[in-house]
Protein backbone atom coordinates (compact mmCIF):
# COMPACT_ATOMS: atom_id res chain seq x y z
CA UNK A 1 0.00 0.00 0.00
CA UNK A 2 1.34 3.76 -0.95
CA UNK A 3 2.23 5.62 1.88
CA UNK A 4 1.80 9.11 1.89
CA UNK A 5 1.33 11.72 5.41
CA UNK A 6 -0.03 14.75 5.95
CA UNK A 7 2.12 17.41 7.71
CA UNK A 8 -0.40 19.71 9.15
CA UNK A 9 0.50 23.43 9.55
CA UNK A 10 -2.73 24.54 11.16
CA UNK A 11 -5.14 24.45 8.13
CA UNK A 12 -9.45 24.16 7.94
CA UNK A 13 -8.74 21.69 5.60
CA UNK A 14 -5.53 19.52 6.33
CA UNK A 15 -8.05 16.54 7.56
CA UNK A 16 -9.81 16.91 4.06
CA UNK A 17 -6.64 15.91 2.40
CA UNK A 18 -6.01 12.82 4.91
CA UNK A 19 -9.87 11.78 3.90
CA UNK A 20 -9.08 12.02 -0.01
CA UNK A 21 -5.78 10.12 0.51
CA UNK A 22 -7.80 7.77 2.15
CA UNK A 23 -10.60 7.50 0.02
CA UNK A 24 -7.96 6.35 -2.77
CA UNK A 25 -6.41 3.92 -0.77
CA UNK A 26 -3.70 5.24 0.32
CA UNK A 27 -2.35 4.51 3.86
CA UNK A 28 -2.06 7.78 5.58
CA UNK A 29 -1.95 9.50 8.63
CA UNK A 30 -1.59 13.34 9.69
CA UNK A 31 1.17 14.23 11.74
CA UNK A 32 2.48 18.04 13.28
CA UNK A 33 5.24 19.71 11.28
CA UNK A 34 6.95 19.49 14.34
CA UNK A 35 7.76 16.38 13.85
CA UNK A 36 11.70 15.28 13.24
CA UNK A 37 12.97 14.15 10.04
CA UNK A 38 14.91 11.42 10.99
CA UNK A 39 11.68 9.55 12.48
CA UNK A 40 9.68 10.09 9.51
CA UNK A 41 12.00 9.22 7.17
CA UNK A 42 12.38 5.96 8.98
CA UNK A 43 8.38 4.95 7.93
CA UNK A 44 9.24 4.63 4.58
CA UNK A 45 6.77 7.10 3.05
CA UNK A 46 6.13 7.78 -0.52
CA UNK A 47 5.04 10.92 -0.37
CA UNK A 48 4.40 13.87 1.76
CA UNK A 49 1.74 16.42 1.29
CA UNK A 50 2.50 19.95 3.31
CA UNK A 51 -1.01 21.20 4.26
CA UNK A 52 -2.21 24.89 4.72
CA UNK A 53 -2.28 27.20 7.49
CA UNK A 54 -3.47 29.69 9.76
CA UNK A 55 -3.26 33.50 7.93
CA UNK A 56 -0.25 34.72 7.13
CA UNK A 57 1.76 31.71 7.85
CA UNK A 58 3.03 31.68 4.41
CA UNK A 59 4.39 35.12 4.63
CA UNK A 60 6.66 34.71 6.90
CA UNK A 61 7.67 32.46 9.82
CA UNK A 62 9.13 28.84 9.72
CA UNK A 63 6.29 26.38 9.32
CA UNK A 64 7.70 24.00 12.02
CA UNK A 65 10.24 21.78 10.54
CA UNK A 66 9.19 21.94 7.12
CA UNK A 67 12.48 23.24 6.29
CA UNK A 68 14.22 20.75 7.01
CA UNK A 69 11.98 18.70 5.17
CA UNK A 70 12.06 19.98 2.20
CA UNK A 71 16.10 19.26 2.37
CA UNK A 72 16.25 16.12 3.61
CA UNK A 73 13.88 13.79 2.25
CA UNK A 74 14.11 12.62 -1.38
CA UNK A 75 10.24 11.79 -2.05
CA UNK A 76 7.77 13.88 -3.87
CA UNK A 77 5.99 16.84 -1.86
CA UNK A 78 3.13 18.38 -2.50
CA UNK A 79 2.25 21.73 -1.18
CA UNK A 80 -1.04 23.20 -1.01
CA UNK A 81 -2.04 26.78 -0.03
CA UNK A 82 0.41 28.17 3.02
CA UNK A 83 2.45 24.88 1.93
CA UNK A 84 3.02 26.05 -1.74
CA UNK A 85 3.86 29.47 -0.39
CA UNK A 86 6.24 27.86 2.14
CA UNK A 87 7.96 25.89 -0.64
CA UNK A 88 8.18 29.11 -2.59
CA UNK A 89 10.22 30.86 -0.13
CA UNK A 90 12.32 28.27 0.42
CA UNK A 91 13.74 28.06 -2.57
CA UNK A 92 14.45 31.60 -3.00
CA UNK A 93 11.17 32.94 -4.22
CA UNK A 94 8.79 35.37 -3.34
CA UNK A 95 5.52 35.31 -1.88
CA UNK A 96 3.52 38.77 -0.84
CA UNK A 97 -0.22 39.83 0.53
CA UNK A 98 -2.31 39.43 -2.58
CA UNK A 99 -3.81 42.52 -4.15
CA UNK A 100 -7.24 40.54 -5.13
CA UNK A 101 -6.95 37.74 -2.51
CA UNK A 102 -9.50 34.63 -3.10
CA UNK A 103 -12.06 33.42 -1.88
CA UNK A 104 -14.17 30.15 -2.53
CA UNK A 105 -14.90 29.78 -6.66
CA UNK A 106 -12.26 30.41 -9.15
CA UNK A 107 -11.81 29.48 -12.75
CA UNK A 108 -7.92 27.82 -13.24
CA UNK A 109 -6.21 27.86 -16.78
CA UNK A 110 -3.52 25.40 -17.33
CA UNK A 111 -0.71 27.44 -18.77
CA UNK A 112 1.49 23.67 -19.53
CA UNK A 113 1.06 19.94 -19.75
CA UNK A 114 2.30 18.21 -16.66
CA UNK A 115 1.84 14.92 -15.32
CA UNK A 116 0.38 16.43 -12.43
CA UNK A 117 -2.22 17.84 -15.21
CA UNK A 118 -3.28 14.71 -16.34
CA UNK A 119 -6.90 14.17 -17.76
CA UNK A 120 -7.48 17.79 -15.99
CA UNK A 121 -9.74 20.06 -18.40
CA UNK A 122 -7.63 23.34 -19.26
CA UNK A 123 -10.14 25.32 -17.30
CA UNK A 124 -11.88 24.29 -14.56
CA UNK A 125 -13.33 25.51 -11.46
CA UNK A 126 -10.89 25.32 -8.02
CA UNK A 127 -11.83 26.56 -4.83
CA UNK A 128 -9.13 28.91 -2.84
CA UNK A 129 -8.58 30.65 0.59
CA UNK A 130 -5.75 33.05 0.61
CA UNK A 131 -4.67 36.33 1.34
CA UNK A 132 -1.22 36.36 -0.10
CA UNK A 133 0.36 34.71 -2.71
CA UNK A 134 3.44 33.36 -4.84
CA UNK A 135 4.66 36.61 -6.54
CA UNK A 136 7.90 35.08 -7.53
CA UNK A 137 8.75 31.92 -9.00
CA UNK A 138 11.85 30.47 -7.70
CA UNK A 139 14.59 29.55 -9.68
CA UNK A 140 14.28 25.99 -11.00
CA UNK A 141 10.72 25.99 -10.64
CA UNK A 142 8.49 26.82 -13.45
CA UNK A 143 4.52 27.94 -13.44
CA UNK A 144 1.82 25.53 -14.56
CA UNK A 145 -1.25 27.77 -14.37
CA UNK A 146 -2.84 30.78 -13.41
CA UNK A 147 -6.63 32.43 -12.22
CA UNK A 148 -7.28 35.47 -12.65
CA UNK A 149 -6.25 37.91 -10.03
CA UNK A 150 -3.60 35.29 -9.24
CA UNK A 151 -1.07 34.34 -11.61
CA UNK A 152 0.97 31.20 -9.91
CA UNK A 153 -1.39 28.72 -8.79
CA UNK A 154 0.78 25.83 -9.88
CA UNK A 155 4.66 25.22 -8.96
CA UNK A 156 7.33 22.65 -9.82
CA UNK A 157 10.42 21.74 -9.51
CA UNK A 158 12.27 21.18 -12.43
CA UNK A 159 14.24 18.48 -11.13
CA UNK A 160 12.40 17.22 -8.35
CA UNK A 161 9.20 15.82 -7.68
CA UNK A 162 7.97 19.37 -5.57
CA UNK A 163 4.65 20.76 -6.33
CA UNK A 164 3.11 23.72 -4.89
CA UNK A 165 -1.06 24.44 -5.38
CA UNK A 166 -2.35 28.09 -4.45
CA UNK A 167 -5.90 26.63 -4.59
CA UNK A 168 -7.45 23.39 -2.49
CA UNK A 169 -7.72 20.45 -4.52
CA UNK A 170 -8.68 18.45 -1.13
CA UNK A 171 -12.14 20.26 -0.92
CA UNK A 172 -15.61 19.52 -2.53
CA UNK A 173 -16.22 21.69 -4.61
CA UNK A 174 -13.15 21.80 -6.47
CA UNK A 175 -14.54 20.08 -9.69
CA UNK A 176 -10.72 17.86 -10.44
CA UNK A 177 -10.10 18.27 -6.89
CA UNK A 178 -9.28 13.92 -6.91
CA UNK A 179 -7.99 13.75 -10.05
CA UNK A 180 -4.98 16.28 -8.71
CA UNK A 181 -4.29 13.77 -5.70
CA UNK A 182 -4.44 10.55 -8.48
CA UNK A 183 -1.44 12.02 -10.19
CA UNK A 184 0.53 13.13 -7.31
CA UNK A 185 -0.17 9.50 -6.42
CA UNK A 186 1.28 8.27 -9.65
CA UNK A 187 3.93 10.12 -9.31
CA UNK A 188 4.61 8.88 -6.03
CA UNK A 189 4.34 5.22 -6.87
CA UNK A 190 6.68 5.54 -9.70
CA UNK A 191 9.18 7.47 -7.86
CA UNK B 1 -14.36 4.70 -0.41
CA UNK B 2 -16.21 5.09 3.11
CA UNK B 3 -17.55 1.78 4.01
CA UNK B 4 -19.88 2.40 6.52
CA UNK B 5 -20.70 -1.00 7.54
CA UNK B 6 -17.05 -1.59 8.48
CA UNK B 7 -17.29 1.91 10.26
CA UNK B 8 -20.05 0.05 12.57
CA UNK B 9 -18.43 -2.56 13.26
CA UNK B 10 -15.18 -1.36 14.24
CA UNK B 11 -17.04 1.28 16.49
CA UNK B 12 -19.29 -0.77 17.78
CA UNK B 13 -16.20 -3.05 19.04
CA UNK B 14 -14.26 -0.21 19.78
CA UNK B 15 -16.90 1.02 22.50
CA UNK B 16 -17.19 -2.32 24.12
CA UNK B 17 -13.71 -2.26 24.85
CA UNK B 18 -13.95 1.65 26.61
CA UNK B 19 -16.94 1.68 28.35
CA UNK B 20 -18.00 -1.08 30.63
CA UNK B 21 -20.05 1.18 32.65
CA UNK B 22 -23.09 3.52 32.45
CA UNK B 23 -22.70 6.44 30.17
CA UNK B 24 -24.26 9.57 29.36
CA UNK B 25 -25.10 11.15 25.66
CA UNK B 26 -25.49 14.79 24.39
CA UNK B 27 -29.00 13.77 22.26
CA UNK B 28 -30.09 16.47 20.33
CA UNK B 29 -32.03 14.25 17.80
CA UNK B 30 -29.96 15.47 14.70
CA UNK B 31 -28.24 13.17 12.69
CA UNK B 32 -24.85 13.22 14.22
CA UNK B 33 -26.02 12.48 18.31
CA UNK B 34 -28.84 9.94 16.65
CA UNK B 35 -26.33 7.90 15.28
CA UNK B 36 -24.24 8.30 17.74
CA UNK B 37 -26.20 7.21 19.75
CA UNK B 38 -27.51 4.00 18.13
CA UNK B 39 -24.31 3.01 17.92
CA UNK B 40 -23.44 3.07 21.38
CA UNK B 41 -26.66 1.85 22.13
CA UNK B 42 -25.28 -1.20 20.65
CA UNK B 43 -22.24 -2.09 22.17
CA UNK B 44 -23.60 -1.35 25.79
CA UNK B 45 -27.41 -1.63 25.56
CA UNK B 46 -29.27 0.09 28.41
CA UNK B 47 -26.38 1.05 29.88
CA UNK B 48 -26.33 4.34 27.94
CA UNK B 49 -28.64 7.25 29.13
CA UNK B 50 -29.78 9.77 26.31
CA UNK B 51 -30.38 13.56 27.86
CA UNK B 52 -31.94 15.67 25.46
CA UNK B 53 -32.32 19.32 27.11
CA UNK B 54 -34.32 22.07 25.74
CA UNK B 55 -32.91 25.23 25.17
CA UNK B 56 -35.54 27.61 24.73
CA UNK B 57 -33.69 27.98 21.58
CA UNK B 58 -35.20 25.22 19.39
CA UNK B 59 -37.40 25.06 16.16
CA UNK B 60 -41.00 25.16 16.26
CA UNK B 61 -42.16 21.95 17.69
CA UNK B 62 -39.01 20.45 18.01
CA UNK B 63 -38.43 19.33 21.78
CA UNK B 64 -41.74 17.45 21.20
CA UNK B 65 -40.15 15.17 17.71
CA UNK B 66 -36.90 14.77 19.79
CA UNK B 67 -38.96 13.35 22.87
CA UNK B 68 -41.11 11.15 20.01
CA UNK B 69 -37.54 9.67 18.91
CA UNK B 70 -35.97 8.67 21.76
CA UNK B 71 -39.34 6.46 22.43
CA UNK B 72 -39.12 5.40 18.70
CA UNK B 73 -35.36 3.98 19.57
CA UNK B 74 -36.31 2.99 22.52
CA UNK B 75 -33.68 4.93 24.47
CA UNK B 76 -33.44 5.36 27.73
CA UNK B 77 -33.82 8.79 28.41
CA UNK B 78 -33.96 11.88 30.12
CA UNK B 79 -35.56 15.45 28.95
CA UNK B 80 -34.48 18.70 30.44
CA UNK B 81 -36.55 21.81 30.07
CA UNK B 82 -34.40 24.32 30.60
CA UNK B 83 -34.91 27.76 28.68
CA UNK B 84 -35.32 30.01 31.20
CA UNK B 85 -31.50 29.04 31.90
CA UNK B 86 -30.76 29.59 28.96
CA UNK B 87 -32.29 32.92 28.43
CA UNK B 88 -31.35 33.73 31.28
CA UNK B 89 -27.46 33.07 30.93
CA UNK B 90 -27.53 34.56 27.24
CA UNK B 91 -29.07 38.20 28.94
CA UNK B 92 -27.28 41.08 26.99
CA UNK B 93 -24.73 38.60 25.63
CA UNK B 94 -24.38 40.59 21.47
CA UNK B 95 -20.40 38.70 20.97
CA UNK B 96 -21.22 35.23 19.45
CA UNK B 97 -18.30 33.56 20.29
CA UNK B 98 -19.32 34.30 24.05
CA UNK B 99 -23.10 33.24 23.08
CA UNK B 100 -21.31 29.78 22.05
CA UNK B 101 -19.37 29.29 25.11
CA UNK B 102 -21.61 30.30 27.53
CA UNK B 103 -24.05 27.51 26.12
CA UNK B 104 -21.45 24.96 25.88
CA UNK B 105 -20.69 25.39 29.56
CA UNK B 106 -24.48 25.43 29.92
CA UNK B 107 -25.33 22.53 28.52
CA UNK B 108 -22.12 20.72 30.15
CA UNK B 109 -23.19 22.19 33.96
CA UNK B 110 -26.72 20.18 33.19
CA UNK B 111 -24.96 16.99 31.90
CA UNK B 112 -23.00 16.97 35.24
CA UNK B 113 -25.89 17.04 37.45
CA UNK B 114 -27.47 14.28 35.47
CA UNK B 115 -23.84 12.19 35.72
CA UNK B 116 -23.94 13.34 39.48
CA UNK B 117 -27.39 11.95 40.19
CA UNK B 118 -26.61 8.85 38.05
CA UNK B 119 -22.61 8.31 39.06
CA UNK B 120 -21.30 8.39 35.90
CA UNK B 121 -18.41 8.92 34.33
CA UNK B 122 -18.68 9.18 30.71
CA UNK B 123 -20.09 11.33 28.73
CA UNK B 124 -20.65 10.53 24.73
CA UNK B 125 -21.14 13.66 21.96
CA UNK B 126 -21.70 13.44 18.35
CA UNK B 127 -18.54 15.49 17.82
CA UNK B 128 -17.88 15.32 13.84
CA UNK B 129 -14.99 16.60 11.80
CA UNK B 130 -15.83 19.81 11.09
CA UNK B 131 -16.68 20.54 14.61
CA UNK B 132 -13.20 20.31 16.17
CA UNK B 133 -11.63 21.69 13.04
CA UNK B 134 -13.56 25.00 13.39
CA UNK B 135 -13.08 25.61 16.84
CA UNK B 136 -9.25 25.58 16.90
CA UNK B 137 -6.43 24.76 19.08
CA UNK B 138 -3.22 25.59 19.50
CA UNK B 139 -2.20 25.58 15.73
CA UNK B 140 -5.30 25.82 14.23
CA UNK B 141 -7.26 29.36 13.59
CA UNK B 142 -11.22 29.37 15.59
CA UNK B 143 -13.46 30.00 13.30
CA UNK B 144 -16.29 29.29 15.30
CA UNK B 145 -16.33 27.56 18.60
CA UNK B 146 -18.32 24.91 18.57
CA UNK B 147 -20.30 24.31 21.37
CA UNK B 148 -19.15 20.50 21.88
CA UNK B 149 -15.64 21.15 21.66
CA UNK B 150 -14.64 24.91 21.92
CA UNK B 151 -17.48 25.44 24.35
CA UNK B 152 -16.78 23.16 26.85
CA UNK B 153 -15.67 24.65 29.77
CA UNK B 154 -11.96 23.65 30.77
CA UNK B 155 -12.84 22.39 34.51
CA UNK B 156 -15.92 19.67 33.32
CA UNK B 157 -15.79 16.71 35.15
CA UNK B 158 -16.34 14.05 32.23
CA UNK B 159 -14.72 11.77 30.31
CA UNK B 160 -15.61 12.37 26.69
CA UNK B 161 -16.00 9.54 24.29
CA UNK B 162 -16.34 11.10 20.19
CA UNK B 163 -17.02 8.04 18.39
CA UNK B 164 -17.60 10.12 15.15
CA UNK B 165 -14.67 12.42 15.32
CA UNK B 166 -12.81 11.93 11.80
CA UNK B 167 -16.14 11.57 9.77
CA UNK B 168 -18.01 14.30 8.24
CA UNK B 169 -21.98 14.40 7.63
CA UNK B 170 -21.47 12.95 4.22
CA UNK B 171 -20.11 10.27 6.04
CA UNK B 172 -22.47 10.36 8.98
CA UNK B 173 -25.28 9.83 6.82
CA UNK B 174 -24.16 7.00 5.16
CA UNK B 175 -23.99 5.60 8.58
CA UNK B 176 -27.50 6.55 9.63
CA UNK B 177 -29.32 5.18 6.06
CA UNK B 178 -26.77 1.65 7.15
CA UNK B 179 -28.67 1.67 10.27
CA UNK B 180 -31.71 2.47 8.98
CA UNK B 181 -32.27 5.67 11.01
CA UNK B 182 -35.40 8.13 10.13
CA UNK B 183 -33.31 11.12 10.40
CA UNK B 184 -30.82 10.44 8.24
CA UNK B 185 -31.26 13.27 5.78
CA UNK B 186 -32.24 15.79 8.29
CA UNK B 187 -30.91 19.01 7.75
CA UNK B 188 -27.86 20.28 10.17
CA UNK B 189 -29.31 22.52 13.12
CA UNK B 190 -26.19 24.03 15.02
CA UNK B 191 -25.97 22.89 18.52
CA UNK B 192 -26.33 26.74 19.85
CA UNK B 193 -29.61 26.41 18.04
CA UNK B 194 -31.80 29.55 17.13
CA UNK B 195 -29.62 31.87 19.59
CA UNK B 196 -27.11 32.10 16.82
CA UNK B 197 -29.65 32.68 14.27
CA UNK B 198 -30.47 35.97 16.14
CA UNK B 199 -27.38 38.14 15.68
CA UNK B 200 -26.39 40.07 18.58
CA UNK B 201 -28.52 39.52 22.11
CA UNK B 202 -30.57 36.30 21.79
CA UNK B 203 -34.13 37.13 23.55
CA UNK B 204 -36.62 34.99 24.11
CA UNK B 205 -38.74 38.22 21.72
CA UNK B 206 -36.24 37.59 18.92
CA UNK B 207 -36.17 33.86 19.42
CA UNK B 208 -39.72 33.98 18.57
CA UNK B 209 -39.78 36.19 15.89
CA UNK B 210 -36.36 33.66 13.64
CA UNK B 211 -38.58 30.26 15.09
CA UNK B 212 -41.39 31.31 13.07
CA UNK B 213 -39.19 33.04 10.00
CA UNK B 214 -37.23 29.15 10.04
CA UNK B 215 -40.41 27.53 9.96
CA UNK B 216 -41.72 29.83 7.38
CA UNK B 217 -38.17 29.27 5.22
CA UNK B 218 -38.26 25.21 5.66
CA UNK B 219 -41.67 24.40 4.93
CA UNK B 220 -41.46 26.75 2.16
CA UNK B 221 -38.22 24.92 0.39
CA UNK B 222 -39.30 21.56 1.14
CA UNK B 223 -42.29 22.10 -0.71
CA UNK B 224 -40.51 23.86 -3.76
CA UNK B 225 -37.84 20.73 -3.79
CA UNK B 226 -41.00 18.34 -3.22
CA UNK B 227 -42.32 20.08 -6.57
CA UNK B 228 -39.19 20.02 -8.18
CA UNK B 229 -38.69 23.43 -8.27
CA UNK B 230 -35.13 23.48 -6.82
CA UNK B 231 -32.57 20.77 -5.22
CA UNK B 232 -33.16 20.52 -1.65
CA UNK B 233 -30.40 23.01 -0.63
CA UNK B 234 -27.90 21.35 2.55
CA UNK B 235 -29.39 23.45 4.89
CA UNK B 236 -31.72 26.33 4.89
CA UNK B 237 -33.02 28.92 7.33
CA UNK B 238 -33.29 32.54 8.64
CA UNK B 239 -31.23 34.86 10.20
CA UNK B 240 -33.04 37.66 12.69
CA UNK B 241 -30.83 40.79 12.02
CA UNK B 242 -30.99 43.41 14.87
CA UNK B 243 -31.27 46.29 11.99
CA UNK B 244 -34.46 48.35 11.82
CA UNK B 245 -35.87 49.39 8.35
CA UNK B 246 -38.58 51.90 7.63
CA UNK B 247 -42.02 50.31 6.26
CA UNK B 248 -45.06 50.99 4.71
CA UNK B 249 -47.64 48.17 5.98
CA UNK B 250 -51.43 48.99 5.95
CA UNK B 251 -50.82 52.82 5.34
CA UNK B 252 -48.72 52.95 8.19
CA UNK B 253 -45.27 53.55 8.68
CA UNK B 254 -43.15 50.59 9.91
CA UNK B 255 -39.92 49.89 11.62
CA UNK B 256 -38.81 46.57 12.15
CA UNK B 257 -35.87 44.17 12.41
CA UNK B 258 -34.64 42.49 8.87
CA UNK B 259 -34.83 38.73 8.55
CA UNK B 260 -31.93 37.39 6.11
CA UNK B 261 -33.18 33.95 4.13
CA UNK B 262 -30.12 31.34 3.73
CA UNK B 263 -29.36 28.56 1.89
CA UNK B 264 -26.42 26.01 0.77
CA UNK B 265 -25.18 23.41 -1.22
CA UNK B 266 -22.45 21.38 0.29
CA UNK B 267 -21.62 18.11 0.86
CA UNK B 268 -19.24 18.59 4.39
CA UNK B 269 -19.94 21.64 5.35
CA UNK B 270 -16.29 22.99 4.94
CA UNK B 271 -17.15 24.34 1.80
CA UNK B 272 -20.52 25.13 0.63
CA UNK B 273 -22.25 26.93 -2.34
CA UNK B 274 -25.03 29.46 -1.38
CA UNK B 275 -28.24 27.52 -3.18
CA UNK B 276 -29.91 29.31 -6.20
CA UNK B 277 -33.94 29.82 -5.52
CA UNK B 278 -36.25 29.94 -8.17
CA UNK B 279 -37.30 33.60 -7.76
CA UNK B 280 -40.93 32.83 -7.28
CA UNK B 281 -40.07 30.48 -4.12
CA UNK B 282 -38.08 33.39 -3.18
CA UNK B 283 -40.94 35.57 -3.41
CA UNK B 284 -43.27 33.20 -1.40
CA UNK B 285 -40.89 33.09 1.13
CA UNK B 286 -40.26 36.55 1.70
CA UNK B 287 -44.10 37.58 1.57
CA UNK B 288 -45.14 34.98 3.68
CA UNK B 289 -42.23 36.27 6.39
CA UNK B 290 -43.46 40.31 6.28
CA UNK B 291 -46.98 39.01 6.70
CA UNK B 292 -47.29 36.47 9.13
CA UNK B 293 -44.47 38.81 11.46
CA UNK B 294 -46.69 41.63 10.66
CA UNK B 295 -44.46 45.12 11.83
CA UNK B 296 -41.76 43.03 13.33
CA UNK B 297 -40.15 42.43 9.98
CA UNK B 298 -40.53 44.78 7.10
CA UNK B 299 -37.33 43.80 5.04
CA UNK B 300 -36.36 40.30 3.98
CA UNK B 301 -32.94 39.87 1.72
CA UNK B 302 -31.32 36.40 0.55
CA UNK B 303 -27.38 35.43 1.63
CA UNK B 304 -25.86 34.95 -1.66
CA UNK B 305 -22.45 34.48 -0.24
CA UNK B 306 -20.37 30.86 -0.02
CA UNK B 307 -18.30 29.41 2.53
CA UNK B 308 -15.10 30.57 1.96
CA UNK B 309 -15.41 33.61 2.35
CA UNK B 310 -18.52 32.76 4.27
CA UNK B 311 -19.52 30.32 6.79
CA UNK B 312 -23.15 28.60 7.44
CA UNK B 313 -24.40 30.14 10.37
CA UNK B 314 -24.34 34.12 9.93
CA UNK B 315 -22.23 33.31 14.06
Amino acid sequence: MTKIYVVDNGGQWTHREWRTLKYLNIDTKIIPNTIIIDELLKENIDGLVLSGGSPRIGLEGSLGNCSEILDKSEIPIMGICAGHQFIARHYGGKVEPSKVPEFGKVELTINKNDEILKKINNKSIVWESHNDEVTKIPNNFINLAKSENCKIQIIKHNDKHIYGFQFHPEVEHTEFGMQFFKNFIKICESN
Amino acid sequence: MFNPNKFIEETVKKIKNEIKEETLIAFSGGVDSTVCAALVNKAIGNNLIAVNVDTGYMRKNEPQEIKNLMKKMKLNYRFIEASETFYKSLKGILDPEEKRKIIGETFIRIFENVAKEENIKYLVQGTIAPDWIESGDDFRDTIKSHHNVGGLPKDMNLKLVEPLRDLYKDEVRKVARSLNLIVSEKQPFPGPGLAIRIIGEATEDRTRIVREACDIVEKEIEEAARKKYMELPWQYFAVLLPTKSVGVQGDQRAYGFVIAIRAVQSIDAMTCEFSKIPSNVIEKISNKITNNLGNEINTVVYDITNKPPGTVEWE
